[in-house]
């Protein structure tokens, strides 16, 4: 202990404690409360009537399930394509030499340095141009952007830990590249590909900004149509409903993939 | 086959596999940003042929609106990272010299932002701290009767920004602190240093190269944002995500859309620089 003795009171931590509660844990409860009240009223503390009437409301609009349709159709699409171009990348950047690779691997992490939106606008001010505003392809080509770093570098870190010594004792015994690659390098690099692959579905179904600039208003996805609801809608339980309803999902998959992937991998591929 | 000509095969089927991305990211990221940054410069002519031309930056530089928005991209950027260092620093070191449950709780907690996605946050904050929200009445309980909402305020964004930035400033703060060990620290104790000697002189430097990082990141993640400002300030003046946004979509005028876009993409390039030289200075090992 550096900062504070064990015997005494824990001031400092526990002030930190209650300052992430109001900050972090009740604002994310306010969503929950909401999504199971069906009044509340201010000054109640609490929801005056709870119950799922505008779950069934909800899930009755067809414009729900049209967006619905839509992110799901975006993120796959967007998630095989990132993963068709980027993992023999990955595999590169891991395993080959060649000329100008770190280079390279540093024009990637540039991509970082510059002003997302700022850079949605030019890609958008190209895109008015080649007729891709309002189109599927224009918000999967944005979005796939996006996702192009996550993809290349944890599954080079998934290639790099796999044991060279076995990759050379399978060449030892007559198994040909392909062999090793499938039966070695892939089986070992595989939960943290699969990992990666969750990821940038999750974030391209959430992804907004880019969708919102070049997709709408012909291409609704659903952050859009919650956009939508939480800006024009009297009824506040309908966001808080599509909040929990996808949101509870998609966070239990992450944390399956954090649980894979571990902490400091994404402090030290930002340069941390 | 001699080794020289399978290195050489090598090389070239290495870049082979590179070869989509990269030009991914040459067609879609820098050919767009130079493309819209000549576009603001060069126009077409009336009779033909094209004039290289200031205009609408002339115009940007005089109009008192774009000017205040400006403004307070600004401002909301300074603010929200010094809030976001003065926040998190204090909570990187109590979890790099701290073990324990709490230090587990408070871990865990702190980096939940990373996995709300950010129009869940947006929704969250307006039903938390907006006007009659859950804040107000848990302080109308407890006697306080004054509360001001900084929804649509500058201070709605800067709150929601904090909340968007926090999981990765503690990442990187902590990843920098790990690098200092707890004997160079019992040492320092060992011959007399307090506190605040040895925060001065051992933990400040060690963290210098996160503290970069974290500044350059945050800076290009806050004035790089349309939706939290979007969704959480006021519209008038607005922060350039927004503006940018509005000029795009709404006021549909491309060239002055690209005209914000490059005075934000130069004002950034500061950061973008800083950013991209101290992750070229590492040494190769550390990169990955």
């Amino acid at each position: 202990m550096i900062f504070h003795s064990s015997r005494r009171f824990d001031f400092f931590g526990y002030g930190i404690l209650l300052f992430l509660i109001f900050f972090i844990v009740l604002p994310v409860l306010t969503v929950f409360l909401w999504a199971f009240a069906e009044q509340w009223f201010y000054p109640a503390v609490l929801p005056t009537k709870w119950g799922f009437r505008f779950w069934s409301l909800v899930l009755a609009r067809p414009d729900v399930w049209a967006a619905l349709v839509t992110s799901i159709e975006l993120s796959l699409t967007v998630t095989a394509l990132s993963a068709v171009i980027c993992l023999p990348a990955a595999y590169a950047f891991a395993r080959m030499d060649f000329p100008g690779k770190s280079t390279f691997m540093l024009s990637f992490l540039m991509a970082n340095a510059f002003p997302r939106f700022a850079l949605i606008i030019s890609i958008a001010v190209l895109f008015l141009s080649l007729d891709l505003v309002g189109t599927f392809t224009g918000v999967v080509i944005i979005q796939l952007l996006n996702t192009l770093l996550l993809m290349i570098w944890l599954p080079t870190a998934a290639f790099k830990a796999v044991s060279r010594e076995m990759e050379e004792a399978a060449r030892d015994v007559g198994a040909s590249a392909w062999q090793v690659f499938r039966y070695v390098t892939l089986p070992q690099a595989f939960p943290t590909i699969a990992a990666a692959l969750l990821m940038t579905f999750v974030w391209t179904f959430y992804e907004t900004e880019g969708a919102w600039l070049v997709g709408a208003p012909r291409i609704r996805t659903m952050p859009l149509l919650m956009m939508q609801m939480i800006n024009n809608q009297l009824v506040v339980q309908y966001g808080a409903v599509l909040s929990v309803m996808l949101w509870v999902p998609s966070l239990a998959a992450i944390l399956m993939a954090r649980r894979i992937i571990g902490g400091d991998t994404f402090a030290k591929g930002l340069g941390g | 086959m001699s080794a020289a000509v399978t290195s050489l095969r090598n090389g070239w089927r290495g870049l082979a596999f590179i070869a989509i991305p990269v030009t991914a990211i040459a067609i879609f990221l820098f050919y767009p940003a130079a493309l819209s940054i000549i576009g603001t410069l060069v126009r077409p002519k009336d009779g033909g042929g094209y004039t290289f031309s200031l205009q609408s930056y002339v115009f940007f530089f005089t109009d008192s609106y774009s000017l205040t928005n400006l403004g307070r991209t600004l401002w909301t950027t300074v603010v929200t990272l010094i809030l976001l260092v003065a926040v998190n620093l204090p909570i990187a070191l109590y979890m790099r010299f701290t073990k324990g449950p709490l230090a587990t709780v408070i871990q865990a907690l702190a980096l939940f932002p990373m996995f709300v996605p950010g129009i869940i946050i947006c929704y969250a904050l307006i039903r938390y701290m907006g006007p009659n929200g859950w804040l107000q009445s848990l302080l109308a309980l407890v006697g306080f009767h004054h509360y001001a909402s900084p929804h649509l305020t500058p201070w709605g964004p800067v709150i929601g920004l904090i909340w968007d930035g926090m999981p990765l400033t503690l990442l990187i703060l902590i990843s920098g602190l790990s690098n200092i060990s707890d004997a160079s620290i019992e040492a320092a104790r060992d011959v007399g240093a307090g506190r605040i000697r040895i925060l001065v002189s051992i933990i400040t430097p060690e963290i210098t190269h996160s503290l970069l990082i974290v500044s350059a990141l945050n800076f290009l993640g806050i004035f790089g944002q349309a939706l939290m400002p979007f969704m959480l300030g006021p519209t008038n003046p607005e922060m350039m995500g927004p503006f940018m946004l509005r000029t795009f979509s709404s006021v549909r005028d491309p060239l002055q859309a690209s005209t914000q876009a490059t005075i934000t993409f130069l004002i950034c390039s500061l950061a973008g620089i800083a950013y991209v030289r101290s992750i070229a200075r590492r040494p190769k090992e550390d990169r990955k």
